[in-house]
């Protein structure tokens, strides 16, 4: 039971990568991004076929190939938001949430129509080591989702709380208008949201894939919509909130999805996302004003 | 007839003609390819109601299409006829799209869209808990008449007439005005008579039942199903691509945007590619997910919205009258409109009460903000109240406390029943009707549109019989209609019944408001600054209406007025707010008299201008 929560906890850890980006993004522009999963696999779906192909006779390894990922779903982010969500500011919430579902839809076709169908071997980039924890065997790359899930949140609330440009951060994200008055600028703050955004789902999709054993179109947003149900248990403007909820969500993926079934997994999360919004609406860390 | 409605009919007809004939120039193999890709178009008109109506976005609508497939063919293989069967398919789908819908009762935000997705990601996986698929090798046998694939093409192109007779009913009765209603102003929809959480589940109940309809037409086309690709997540996604790019409101941009999606790389065939790009299959799909990212990027309306320019293009310019209201006689007007004031009210409330609106201690805090505080007015029966002050005062925030649009603490009996303890959307049957400062109406309705929209409470049939075009929704509508009508006539609009209310001048839109609300048979009417945006001429009629409205309707007016010389005129008791407080009370000679209220209302400077 214990080792089924830690791997549980291995899977909610990449969720919570995801959550995060997804929060960094809700919280600066507004925008429920169902893009940045995508955005992550695509940049991993170049990396790993750089891996196995070479480009101009240069063959990274696979942990470069990793590095490679996290750097490109950066940049494809940033991508995204100068191409795409910039022209959208001050447009109807809707208008964000369908604008990057194109982008998901986008780039999951774009993948099928340049690898194919079938499943893209996705190695690990940490190695191969197992470790027994309680009962379980936890992989490397779920070992690495561990720590770095980890370093993130730390990382983050050290930023947000100790720095000049996390601090503006926290101003746009409380009122993007007085945050103007003030002089941040705004639209660094959006650039940076996607940024990061971008390099956590490029990690996210460099550790997940190899947990899942390969990389297809739509796995990754498959694994977005988990972080999404935890996000919005946990609260969609709380980076805590969300990290604590899509561990939660991965946790019971983990222990319902191996004792009973997948399919019963998927249904108490669901209904947890229902009963959340229905008794809750904001998420048990959010504040109110992310219900309007 | 008008030139666009003859272009429709001319462009409606040459379509309706090709979708006919089309078998013929089709193998059966194509036939069968189209036939599926009208079954999605089904449900993205199902999304649409979701989508282009109420503003809200699901992302199941392939699970949804999946619950209608598996339900017909659960139905179908124990031996319910197939028509049944189809039934049972949209009532089982309307249920389980309610359920994902709840919690927009709850909020106004994109969460729900999560539920949805949630919901997506459960259902998608229930198939293969039945050991692989429980129908495997169960057929649903398709009668005599419909076994050759052309017939079908017929039941599905009927399905598609059926569902789209169905969503021009939406728009004519009071469930598909009240969508629009709470898509456009949902925080003020609820003053017309509106419920917002029983609207919304409404949409989710008939987008699922339309979807529902789509995957039986689904099952019965393939007899059995063996794969759930049709019902994954990707394809829920590329059902809002189809409805976006489509345009939202549009069913023939979105049957366009299903066909050229899901036929046309069929029809193109599985080896057909397209010049250095690769197979039609991948490339259609990622051609329809880029013109998505145009669509919301540059087109927000879509195939619909090009068509509607093309449409407008080709019927030339239309003559328009001039937008302003007729000039009539008030008393002569009112007079006619008195059957306005027949509405199914019972006896207690309308019996004569001398004081017909009664508020005790109401305060509304915002927060640390106070809006109003201790308030105590009345409002005696048959008279005109003036409620004055500067901005900010708290004046709206009354009218919004009265019409449960304002947390409230306090009492305020109307007629002896605390309004309080009632939902906001129970005053207008009440008798309490209004109009915003800042208009509350759907600016892309009609304005006939709008005024039906205000008599919600009015219109009693049920949903579906509104419609089904069953148990006297027509009747129902028609007396409607001619009480809009009437409620038109009575301010000189009826000229303008069939504009589109956000093209009028807006002290036009200012006096469609009172129309409204005048058309829901209230007995007291509340007029929050309805002089603004008119000419002086105007005002001045307006003041003339005010009366006819009490001495000819037997109305009670409240009205929020800047302009004093209309208060002085008409109104019979005058109230002063400043701050959120009280400061005045008496008649209007009485209460502009009085050196706080002019110092309040009208500034120290203007003060001691007078006193000069």
């Amino acid at each position: 039971m214990l080792g089924e929560v830690v791997v549980g906890l291995a899977i909610g850890s990449a969720y919570s990568l995801l959550a995060v980006a997804v929060v960094l993004i809700y919280s600066s522009t507004r925008v429920l991004s169902l893009a940045i999963g995508e955005v992550g696999a695509f940049s991993l779906y170049g990396a790993l076929w750089a891996h196995t192909h070479g480009i101009a006779g240069w063959r990274p390894s696979v942990l470069v190939a990793g590095l490679l990922a996290v750097l490109g779903g950066g940049a494809l982010g940033l991508l995204v938001e100068r191409v795409v969500m910039r022209r959208l500011v001050g447009r109807p919430a809707l208008d964000g949430l369908v604008a990057t579902l194109a982008v998901a839809l986008f780039l999951a076709l774009l993948e099928l129509a340049m690898y194919g169908i079938d499943p893209f071997a996705a190695p690990s980039p940490v190695g191969h080591g197992n470790v027994d924890v309680l009962g379980s065997t936890l992989t490397a790359p779920q070992l690495a989702l561990l720590a770095l899930a980890g370093g993130v949140a730390l990382g983050l609330w050290l930023f947000l709380t100790r720095t000049r440009f996390g601090l503006a951060t926290r101003a746009t994200t409380s009122d993007p208008t007085v945050a103007r008055l003030l002089g941040v600028k705004v639209n660094r703050v959006y650039v940076f949201a996607w940024g990061v955004g971008g390099l956590l789902a490029g990690a996210a999709a460099a550790l997940l894939a190899p947990v899942q054993g390969s990389l297809t179109p739509f796995s990754l947003t498959t694994a977005l919509l988990s972080a999404l149900a935890g996000a919005v248990i946990g609260g969609l403007d709380s980076l805590g909130g969300a990290i604590l909820g899509s561990l939660a969500v991965g946790v019971v993926t983990g222990v319902v999805g191996s004792r009973v079934d997948p399919t019963t997994s998927a249904g108490v999360v669901f209904l947890a996302v229902l009963a959340t919004l229905l008794v809750r609406p904001q998420g048990f860390f959010g504040s109110a004003r992310a219900t309007a | 007839m008008r030139r666009p409605e003859a272009t429709r009919l001319v462009a409606g007809g040459a379509l309706l003609l090709l979708v006919l004939v089309a078998p013929a120039f089709l193998s059966l193999p194509q036939t069968s390819i189209v036939t599926t890709a009208l079954c999605i178009g089904i449900v993205a008109l199902g999304l649409d109601v979701l989508v282009g109506a109420t503003g809200q976005l699901s992302i199941a609508h392939a699970a949804f299409y999946g619950v209608g497939c598996f339900t017909a063919l659960g139905l179908g293989t124990h031996g319910v006829p197939w028509p049944l069967a189809f039934a049972g398919a949209a009532v089982m789908t309307a249920a389980v799209a309610v359920v994902v819908g709840l919690p927009s009762l709850r909020i106004r935000g994109l969460q729900v869209a999560i539920a949805s997705l949630a919901f997506q990601l459960f259902a998608q996986q229930v198939p293969n808990k039945w050991d692989g698929i429980k129908f495997v090798g169960e057929t649903f046998e398709r009668p005599g008449w419909l076994e050759d694939e052309t017939s079908f093409y017929y039941l599905a192109v009927g399905c598609v007439l059926l569902v789209l007779a169905v969503l021009a009913r939406l728009r004519r009765t009071w469930p598909g005005r009240s969508l629009v209603a709470v898509r456009d102003v949902e925080a003020r929809a609820a003053a017309f008579g509106v419920s917002t959480g029983r609207t919304k589940l409404l949409a989710y109940g008939i987008s699922g039942a339309i979807a529902g309809l789509g995957g039986a037409l689904f099952a019965l086309q393939q007899t059995s199903v063996s794969d759930t690709q049709p019902f994954i997540l990707r394809e829920s996604l590329i059902l809002v691509a189809i409805v976006v790019v489509g345009g939202a409101r549009s069913p023939v941009g979105i049957l366009a945007a299903a066909l050229l999606t899901k036929a046309l790389p069929g029809l193109l065939g599985t080896d057909f590619d397209v010049p250095g790009l690769g197979p039609a299959s991948q490339v259609v799909p990622a051609m329809l997910a880029g013109l998505l990212l145009l669509a919301v990027v540059m087109q927000p309306q879509g195939i619909g919205g090009v068509l509607r320019d093309l449409e407008r293009a080709a019927s030339g310019r239309r003559e328009r009258p001039v937008p302003r209201p007729q000039p009539t006689d008030a008393v002569v007007a009112a007079a006619r409109a008195r059957a306005l004031r027949d509405v199914p009210r019972p006896l207690v409330q309308r019996l004569p009460t001398p004081s017909l609106l009664v508020a005790r201690a109401v305060s509304v805090r915002y927060g640390g903000v106070i809006a109003l505080q201790d308030l105590d007015l009345e409002v005696r029966r048959s008279e005109i109240v003036g409620l004055i002050g500067a901005n900010g005062a708290g004046k709206s925030t009354f009218f919004n406390a009265v019409s449960g649009l304002a947390p409230t603490t306090g009492t305020i009996r109307y007629r002896g029943t605390d309004l309080l303890g009632l939902p906001a959307s129970g005053r207008s049957a009440r008798g309490v009707a209004r109009t915003f400062q800042d208009m509350g109406l759907v600016r892309g309705d009609t304005v006939r549109e709008n005024v039906l929209l205000a008599q919600t409470w009015l219109a009693s049939y049920p949903a579906v019989g509104g419609l089904l075009a069953l148990g006297g929704a027509l009747g129902t509508e028609r007396e409607l209609r001619r009480r809009a009508d009437q409620a038109l006539e009575l301010f000189g609009l009826q000229h303008l019944a069939d504009e589109r209310l956000g093209d009028l001048p807006y002290g036009t839109m200012r006096i469609a408001e009172i129309a409204s609300a005048v058309a829901s048979g209230p007995d007291l009417l509340l007029l929050d600054e309805a002089s603004a945006g008119l000419t002086p001429e105007e005002a001045h009629a307006l003041g003339d209406r005010f009366r006819a409205l009490r001495d000819e309707l037997g109305l009670t007016l409240m009205v929020i007025e800047h302009h004093v010389p209309l208060v002085a005129r008409t109104c019979d008791w005058c109230y002063c707010l400043e701050s959120g407080v009280l400061i005045a009370a008496g008649t209007p000679a009485e209460v502009t008299a009085q050196p706080r209220v002019v110092e309040s209302f009208l500034g120290r400077g203007s003060l001691e201008e007078v006193a000069t």
